[in-house]
């Protein structure tokens, strides 16, 4: 069993409850490997800094999480088909990686720096129209 | 000889941002420490101009590809 750090972009335009729902789906395919979750944080809706099928902005997850290695690629193929994330990024972490996160507060820049001006997205987010 | 190395310690003689701030580690989710290595096209600052020791400037690099990955950095600007 390893750790594993877990980035998970869903749609922009879930509800609360929409995002509890997949944080217990994702709790669950964590699980389903033999894997289980040590840390999750939400960032929230950010701006992307490129779109993402067609999304200017996403709803972050940050989940620190075990695995078999032999099982990421199973893990990694179960994030595709769920229809709600858009984009993931898998990391294998270091011992020493999980000490200092477990320890540490969530990055707050990361979360406050959102630079998405829902102000100014009304001007831009034109073209998404359906 | 004496001209050149009096030339490159015009380079050396910047700091690393790193270094003096005893930063251990760079999240590459840490947007905020990494936004201003890159450049306005979204480019990588080079070393020689950011001051960056070489151990951050590839410990950096690093945090910047992974974020890109992910979309919290772009690859190039949008037009
Ligand atoms: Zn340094």
């Amino acid at each position: 069993m390893r750790n594993y750090q877990s980035i998970l972009i869903l749609k922009p335009d879930l509800d609360e409850a929409q995002v509890d729902q997949s944080v217990e789906k994702i709790t669950a395919i964590i699980n389903k490997f033999g894997g289980s979750v040590l840390k999750l944080d939400k960032w929230g809706k950010k701006r992307l800094a490129y779109r993402v099928r067609k999304n200017k902005f996403g709803y972050y997850l940050n989940v620190y999480h075990t695995c078999e290695p032999r099982e990421v690629p199973k893990l990694e193929k179960e994030y595709q088909l769920y229809e709600l994330i858009i984009k993931y990024l898998v990391i294998r972490l270091e011992e020493s990686d999980i000490e200092r996160v477990m320890s540490q507060e969530p990055v707050e820049s990361v979360i406050k720096d959102d630079e998405g001006d829902e102000g100014n997205n009304s001007s831009e987010s034109s073209d998404d129209d359906e | 000889m004496k001209n050149q190395r009096k030339k490159r310690t015009l380079f050396t003689q910047k700091i690393c941002r790193f270094c003096s701030e005893k930063i251990q580690h760079i999240d590459f989710f840490d947007t905020k420490l990494l936004k201003p290595l890159i450049s306005e096209r979204g480019k990588i600052v080079p070393s020689r101009i950011s001051g960056n020791c070489a151990r951050h400037q590839r410990q950096m690099t690093e945090a910047i590809k992974r974020a890109r990955n992910i979309a919290l950095l772009p690859f190039s600007v949008e037009h």
